[in-house]
């Protein structure tokens, strides 16, 4: 199920009624949001339900079984159990096929000819958030970062969720058990506010991203054997960074709106990243649970600054190489990787080199430029398919296609131009300031009428029901 | 060691959780500022404004402006309830049902238009499973039913020579095809009834009139070389239950739109089909119908009529000797040609490739009776209703269309 369907909209209206519902306990509303989520996420693919529970079962009992050892080998054993089934799921289902491509490669260019069978495993939606969430869980009490859940349900229904289940903010068990302990009941303004939210990123993601936004790339990315000149591989590429940016920051804001009106606070997952002035500040606004995350479970243990400048340079562009893997089982997404961890390896560096260097307003606003368009250039390796279609558009990019051909037409290029610039301008104009914040300075009537035109918008995009990107990864 | 999850501090993780008014954007961090550590419970502020009030005026606002733009969709563009747009979550359910049905229909958009079920439920009693797709090359279709070890029944191949003989691509039916079994998952199947139900009430609901298909028809052809939205191929048809497309009656009644849809055919102009072409995709249909044979299903071809301003030029790059006949032979199966058919002459296609609803029904009349004399698996119904004719469809006005 996913939050921009009708079905959605009526599971949602059921959720509430029972959530708000007198005569349930507290933990019997536990019980029912969870068995909704288990209906959220069963909506996909039934059979994968078993995967959550697996996951959810050999946490909690890893967890258990790591405070009752008396070894620091059991822990470590019960810790690498958990890592053990959790990534050895994701790794079969989502990149058993991207291994047996590889080793196929290789063995035939060694001259060993195999052929096997085609891997047909379909991907279960979400499987990458979930792994991480659960995977935060042990980690954490294996790091006595923080004790075990008090009780198996808190913890089932911290993993099932359902607004983080599928595409985050990838939560972490000390962010959401305890909220489960104590009755929730949102304020009537809670639930307006949550429902206002829900409107922005459906907005974001239904009208913005799928509407204007997605044509637009797809008239480069996807036209096999077209070459696009300068303008047209550029727009595309940044009609792509609103698309991206659109479709995961609705998806994080409607899951935000949507707990909230559950009286859960969720965090927040998007700040504004194309205002980012280096690529350290847009890791920490551009998805900032999952770059958290493996700031917290992969660079820190692989040493993070603590060893000197070889030790973190090599420890960043692991981070960041495995960080493009989990996007998506293929060697583009590594490569998106490997640039962002060059570009955080210059930054550093530059950092160190002209450390006590003040940049001036003008500066800033460069630099910020700068940013965007370097970021921009990483989106083609994460938007083509193969290598040879980035190769295409980077070409284009750099003005070097000999016979480049016009595939955007004139009108949605303008349209897409214009909520790129409204967006890279409002992620400038707001770096420094939260969302509610503006919120709390504008004049009710100007929210309302805002509130008005976003959701009359979205009723009349209606939707395809198109999923978010970040359901494949 | 910091513990987040005891009891001792889920009172203030409910305190921390949401808060009222907006904190300043230096108090709000998020986990970029906390490395290394157990995440805490996050904060949400809530700006204060009076989000009741705001709430139950944007209600009211919109419900005002939604029904405003229903009104609009009814009485200036001519949209209706109960027209459903097609989908392929819609396709792939009958694409489920059409395992065990007895005729099932395949082919692009002409087959799919020219066909009223209705009529040929009346006339033989079975109504056919409509799994034809616009846009979509029909081969493709006959191969995935040849690759269906469930399908034995009479599937009746309707086909534009242009899209059957068209040298590579499915068109518009790939990610039908693909995604059948993810469409029939429960996300899917609840998403298209609940869809189905609100198009039974609402108007604005069609695909066609979204807000980012309107926006962009403003681009005339503004840039040269690329194909404006404007250029595309606007709403033309109307769906009912079961994908029955008709025409849209504005097509016929209105003359701009009906230039427009002309246009955007374009009157299907482009290079002659070289002939290893033709052979090869006689070649490949011809593997399919045998495979479906085998299991004990059959094949009949059909080809509807296109206006002659089209006709013209589809003969011209792909003449009747050197695609359709070299097809119904090179496969061993029976076929009907509108040509062939004295009463589907001189129909209504109002925009030269799909007939009109009227003479869909005339036409659909016209290839079931002769149908019946090629395949045992159809019997005229005792009761059957009479023939039709061209006068049954043709307004007087025809001149004008």
């Amino acid at each position: 199920m996913i939050f921009n369907s009708l079905t959605f909209l009526v599971f949602f209206a059921i959720v509430m009624a029972l959530h708000y519902a007198p005569f349930f306990s507290w933990h019997q509303k536990k019980i029912n949001l969870m068995i909704a989520s288990y209906l959220f996420y069963a909506a996909w693919n039934p059979p994968f339900v078993i995967l959550l529970w697996v996951s959810t079962v050999v946490d909690w009992w890893a967890a258990q079984w790591m405070v009752r050892a008396k070894r620091e080998r059991t822990r470590k054993l019960w810790m690498l159990t958990s890592v053990v089934v959790n990534l050895g799921m994701l790794g079969y289902f989502k990149y058993g096929g991207f291994l047996l491509n590889n080793f196929v490669a290789i063995a035939g260019s060694l001259g060993v000819i195999y052929h096997p069978p085609g891997w047909d495993i379909v991907l279960p939606v979400g499987i990458s958030f979930y792994t991480f969430a659960t995977l935060s869980y042990t980690l954490d009490v294996y790091l006595r970062r923080s004790k075990p859940a008090g009780h198996f349900l808190d913890y089932a229904l911290f993993v099932t969720f359902f607004p983080h289940l599928v595409a985050g903010p990838i939560m972490r068990p000390t962010e959401l058990v305890p909220q489960f302990e104590v009755p929730r009941r949102a304020t009537a303004n809670q639930i307006f506010f949550g429902l206002a939210l829900l409107t922005l990123g459906l907005f974001q993601k239904v009208v913005l991203a799928d509407g204007f936004l997605a044509p637009v790339v797809e008239a480069v990315y996807d036209a096999p054997g077209k070459m696009p000149g300068m303008l047209d591989a550029w727009v595309a590429t940044l009609a792509f960074a609103g698309q991206i940016f659109c479709d995961f920051a609705g998806y994080s804001t409607s899951a935000i709106g949507v707990a909230l009106c559950l009286g859960f606070a969720m965090p927040d997952n998007f700040r504004f990243p194309y205002g980012a002035v280096g690529f350290s500040d847009f890791w920490r606004r551009w998805h900032i649970t999952l770059s958290s995350w493996l700031r917290d479970y992969l660079y820190i243990p692989l040493g993070g600054n603590r060893h000197g400048q070889a030790r973190t340079y090599a420890a960043l562009m692991g981070t960041m190489l495995l960080g493009g893997l989990w996007h998506g089982a293929n060697w583009t997404f590594v490569v998106w990787g490997g640039l962002h961890g060059l570009y955080l390896s210059v930054e550093r560096w530059l950092k160190a080199r002209f450390k006590g260097v003040t940049p001036g307003r003008l500066a800033v606003l460069g630099l910020a430029l700068l940013t965007f368009i370097l970021v921009n250039v990483t989106w083609v390796f994460f938007r083509a398919k193969t290598f040879a279609g980035a190769g295409v558009v980077l070409t284009g990019m750099a003005g070097m296609q000999a016979k480049p051909v016009a595939l955007i037409a004139f009108g949605p290029m303008i349209i897409a131009m214009t909520i790129v610039s409204a967006i890279f301008g409002t992620h400038l104009a707001m770096r420094n300031t939260t969302l509610e914040a503006v919120i709390e300075r504008t004049p009710s009537v100007a929210i309302a009428g805002i509130w008005t035109m976003l959701l009359f918008a979205v009723i009349v995009e209606q939707g395809q029901g198109s999923a978010f990107i970040y359901f494949a990864f | 060691m910091p513990s987040s999850i005891s009891h001792s501090d889920a009172h203030k993780a409910e305190i921390r959780g949401v808060r009222e008014g907006a904190l300043p954007a230096g108090l709000r961090q998020t986990a970029a500022n906390r490395p290394g550590q157990a995440q805490p419970v996050p904060t949400r502020d809530i700006p204060l404004r009076p989000w009741v009030k705001m709430g139950l005026s944007v209600l009211m606002a919109v419900t005002l402006l939604t029904g405003a733009w229903e009104w609009n969709a009814r009485a200036n563009i001519g949209l209706r309830a109960g027209d459903i747009d097609d989908s392929p979550q819609a396709w792939a359910e009958q694409r489920r049902l059409a395992d065990t049905a007895p005729v099932v229909i395949i082919g692009d958009s002409r087959i799919l238009f020219d066909t009223d079920l209705a009529r040929f439920q009346q006339l033989t009693g079975i109504r056919p499973i409509q799994t034809a797709i616009v846009g979509t090359n029909a081969r493709a279709l006959l191969e995935s039913y040849a690759n269906d070890p469930n399908f034995h029944g009479l599937l009746i191949v309707g086909l534009a020579d242009l899209s059957y003989f068209r040298p590579a691509g499915v068109g518009v039916g790939g990610p039908y095809l693909k995604n059948v079994e993810k469409n029939g998952k429960p996300s899917q199947l609840s998403g298209l009834w609940l869809d189905r139900f609100l198009q039974r009430y609402l108007a604005f609901m069609d695909a066609e009139y979204r807000l980012s298909r309107m926006v962009p028809r403003i681009d005339h052809g503004w840039r040269k070389g690329v194909d404006s939205p404007y250029e595309d191929v606007w709403k033309i048809s109307e769906t009912f239950d079961n994908r029955q497309y008709f025409m849209w009656g504005r097509i016929e009644t209105d003359a701009y739109l009906r230039g427009h849809a002309r246009h955007a055919w374009n009157l299907f102009k482009g290079p002659p089909l070289p002939a290893f072409i033709a052979r090869n995709v006689v070649a490949r249909s011809a593997e399919a119908v045998r495979r479906i044979r085998a299991r004990g299903g059959e094949v009949i071809f059909i080809r509807p009529p296109s206006a002659p301003e089209l006709r013209a030029v589809e003969d011209k790059r792909l003449p009747r000797a050197k695609g359709w006949d070299l097809l119904v032979s090179g496969t061993h199966s029976q076929g009907i040609h509108a040509d062939d058919l004295p009463q589907a002459q001189r129909l209504v296609i109002p925009e030269w490739s799909h007939l009109s609803h009227k003479c869909a029904t005339v036409f659909t009349d016209a290839y079931v009776r002769r149908l019946v004399h090629l395949t045992p698996r159809l019997k005229l119904r005792a009761d059957a209703p009479p023939p039709l004719s061209r006068a049954d469809c043709v307004p007087q006005n025809i001149a004008s269309l």
